[in-house]
């Protein structure tokens, strides 16, 4: 079997809910043990959001391929056996509300005292050494307080509302997985490790950079353009059939718009004064926009899409779970996996994305129920005796699953 | 002598064969350190035609969507469709580490610039490509666009208000989503570079990984949500408004996080405890999202008795997570981003100096650092084609009349 690129690194992981959780489940992909520390009395965020401490669908979505070691880190003991762990890790991840990792004395000083080389990183809401430093955030205060959400609506909403997915947390995530790479390498060559302090807000923020621009270089405020393109027409999402169903199209050159108007059966609106031209449809591009959403109303979004990209225009179906289980290239990429989960059984699960020719991701493994792996990691990397595990267990200090698996 | 200072991948270099589609993910692999090299046709990337403009001025060095995406590289002019091009190309795939191209399904091997081609002369090489739809499968062919591809992702549905359009989010999500993946495989293939003795060749299809970019809980949400022989779930839809809500201040909107009982508590107090919101059933989070609109009208006259930092302040004390919603210049001179020196100057030939937004995080050993604005179109064709190939300064004026650079 071929190696994985990160065989032999070892990720501890306090992190929860999204921001460091979801980057360290991509250096697992690639082959890092990544140890998840957890505990009933400090649950991560995202159990506590479900029937059940081990169903939910985000928790077990993010720390697929990880082990869970069941640890109370209230205790001298707990601490302890966790500082045994930092002496053979690679990477320290950490997400807590702002100042419980050093209160819980793993902090980036405390830490690097045990592993000097250690790559550590920590993501706050707002970053640390600002006065917001140890406020709690969740993913929509992050687009909230980076200016980003200000421009995130259509013109004619009242105010901006952002979405119902946390959104940018799981691109924040993929930051600190490109973070922890880079210093993983670093320390590869040089034998350096470091001190890695990332801002969810500024993450938000460098995904818009153009938007500080037009201010810092125009001084002029940026204004929300919903789903209108200075440079393209049509583009936007249109109704079609049955309930909360759309599609997006997006027409960018004159031959995409010659096409369009075939495809749709109306070449007339090329001929039409008012569209004939970029600039003209720009002008008139709620006539427009109207117009389409006409023909489009009494169509199916699937339709629609297969019927446009045979005219070669973009278009595509706004998807919900449903139609990517139905998505006929998800399906032939193998995009989505079913995994059993020893409590909530099978479920559907985005695949993993990685796609490295020699050094092939890992499959897919159902994420860890609370203190999966106490005992292996006790004995394995603790090298502790199964009487001292029982005995800790006991004083409750480690924990195992407490509920009959399926 | 300027200091230079040092990246986490300072050493590399990589050729950036992208457009606006695969700029950032190039542009981040720059400011940590490594030497890209932005490779554009002599016409110059479409990128420079997006707004907006510096002075609202459509001229191909003003773009600032092109002038943010591609600052820290240098940049060269090539066609790669010529042979001559295609060499020089070759020359420089020699000592790469890296090359990232975007151009679609086939593209490069009809060039004789595939992966297969350029392994020959460089095993080293980290090949990188990305693809709307894959290179295989019934959407092979689709063309995909910033709007189209966010739409596939599964994350629009979400977007915006209950009854309205779906909305897009700024800039350029599903690729952006995609190019951060692929930043991580290429580090990783770059890390495990010396103990496989080679490099290997990484494909990246935007449709198949930006909903594991953006946003990967629809499917798992709804998966854990079927039950054998039960209801089939709620369709998802857009309730940002009623779960994470918004609420006007004295001088701007709020978004406040109320998802437990102990925070809705907080919540209440951090308003002065008023008796209407005190009621029983507002307790209840399921109430709150089915009776949004009414708790919008009732919540109105207590938040906007105080200001945006007054109840962020008393929300934290309190232990409610309240944030403010701040348009762009207020995050700019927000004491945050100012305590942290997140807003870096950058000085660009063309358009001057400017505030620009930094990389996201700091770091001790190596911080990451835009090194210098985006290349003018062949900036540094005699830097790198005369001095670093060894062309000489004739070669370049040839090779620009036969349309070579």
């Amino acid at each position: 079997m071929a190696r994985t690129a990160l065989q032999g690194i070892i990720v501890l992981d306090l992190g929860t809910g999204v921001a460091t959780p979801d980057g360290t489940r991509l250096l697992a992909e690639l082959g890092a043990t990544v140890i998840k520390i957890e505990s009933s009395k400090n649950l991560d965020f995202v159990r506590t959001i479900a029937a059940e401490k081990n169903s939910s669908a985000g928790f077990n979505e993010t720390n697929r391929n990880k082990l869970s070691i069941g640890v109370d880190l209230s205790t001298e003991k707990g601490k302890n056996l966790v500082r045994k762990l930092v002496k053979i890790a690679d990477v320290f991840a950490e997400n807590q509300r702002g100042g419980v990792a050093k209160n819980l004395g793993f902090d980036y000083e405390s830490v690097r005292k045990i592993k000097p080389d250690i790559v550590y990183i920590s993501s706050q809401g707002f970053g640390g050494g600002g006065p917001h430093a140890d406020y709690p955030a969740y993913g929509p205060m992050l687009s909230a307080g980076s200016g980003m959400l200000s421009i995130w609506k259509h013109p004619d909403d009242p105010y901006p509302v952002g979405s119902n997915s946390p959104l940018p947390d799981h691109m924040a995530s993929k930051q600190a997985a490109v973070a922890m790479m880079a210093a993983l390498d670093y320390k590869r060559r040089t034998g350096k490790g470091q001190y890695i302090d990332m801002a969810q807000t500024e993450v938000a923020a460098s995904l818009i950079g153009e938007s500080y621009l037009e201010y810092t270089m125009n001084n002029k405020v940026p204004q929300p353009k919903g789903n209108r393109c200075p440079y393209a027409a049509p583009h936007g999402a249109y109704p079609c059939t049955g309930m909360d169903n759309w599609v997006a199209i997006s027409v960018f050159t004159d031959e995409e718009w010659h096409s369009f108007v075939k495809a749709v059966g109306h070449p007339e609106w090329a001929e039409d004064a008012r569209f004939a031209s970029l600039t003209s449809r720009l002008k008139n591009v709620d006539e427009l926009d109207r117009l389409i959403s006409e023909w489009t109303k009494t169509r199916d979004a699937w339709d629609i899409q297969d019927l446009l990209q045979k005219a070669r225009v973009p278009a595509g179906v706004v998807q919900r779970a449903p139609d990517t289980m139905k998505d006929p290239q998800i399906a032939h990429d193998k995009a989505l996996v079913e995994l059993e989960h020893p409590i909530v059984g099978k479920r559907l699960y985005p695949n993993v994305a990685l796609k490295l020719s020699e050094t092939p991701a890992v499959a897919s493994k159902p994420a860890p129920l609370l203190g999966q792996h106490t005992d292996e990691i006790c004995r394995t990397y603790l090298h502790m005796s199964d009487s001292e595990i029982r005995n800790l267990k006991t004083e409750g200090v480690l924990e195992s699953p407490d509920i009959q698996q399926k | 002598m300027t200091h230079h200072q040092e990246g986490a991948l300072t050493g590399y270099r990589i050729l950036d064969l992208t457009d606006s589609k695969g700029a950032y993910c190039t542009r981040l692999l720059a400011d940590l350190g490594a030497d890209v090299i932005k490779i554009e046709s002599p016409q110059g990337d479409m990128g420079r035609s997006i707004p907006p403009f510096f002075n609202d001025d459509p001229h191909p060095e003003k773009s600032l969507f092109f002038i943010y995406r591609n600052a820290s590289k240098r940049g060269i002019t090539l066609n790669i469709e010529t042979e001559q091009g295609q060499n020089l190309l070759k020359k420089m795939a020699e000592k790469a580490d890296v090359l990232v191209e975007n151009f679609g399904p086939g593209y490069m091997d009809d060039m004789g610039l595939g992966y297969e081609d350029l392994k020959k002369i460089n095993p080293n090489l980290v090949m990188t490509r990305f693809t709307e739809f894959g290179t295989d499968g019934p959407y092979k062919n689709y063309k995909g666009s910033n709007i189209v591809d966010f739409a596939l992702s599964g994350v629009m549905i979400t977007s915006g208000y209950p009854g309205k359009a779906p909305t897009l989010l700024p800039g350029m999500p599903a690729y952006d989503a995609a190019s951060l993946i692929t930043i991580v495989e290429i580090i990783a293939a770059l890390y495990v570079r010396p103990s496989i003795g080679s490099g290997q060749k990484i494909d990246a299809s935007v449709h198949e990984i930006a909903r594991t970019g953006l946003y990967p809980w629809s499917v798992p949400i709804y998966s854990h949500s079927l039950t054998p022989g039960g209801p089939v779930p709620m369709p998802e839809s857009r309730l940002g408004d009623s779960i994470y809500p918004v609420y006007p201040t004295k001088d701007g909107y709020i978004r406040v996080i109320a998802l437990t009982p102990r925070q809705w508590q907080a919540l209440v107090k951090t308003l002065g405890s008023p008796e209407v919101l005190s009621l029983p059933e507002w307790e209840s989070f399921l109430y709150r999202i089915g009776n949004s609109q009414d708790l919008f009208a009732i919540m109105l006259e207590f938040t906007t008795q105080f200001t945006q930092m007054e109840l962020w302040e008393k929300g934290y004390a309190e232990g409610v997570p309240i944030s403010p919603i701040y348009d762009i210049p207020t995050f700019i001179n927000s004491p945050d981003a100012s305590a942290r020196k997140f807003f870096t100057k950058v000085n660009h030939p063309v358009i001057g100096e400017g505030l620009y937004p930094g990389p996201p995080y700091k770091w001790t050993v190596t911080q990451p650092t835009i090194k210098c604005g985006a290349p003018l179109l062949g900036q540094h064709n005699e830097e790198i084609y005369c001095k670093e190939l060894g062309l000489a300064k004739e070669d370049l004026v040839i090779l620009r009349s036969a349309g070579v650079i």
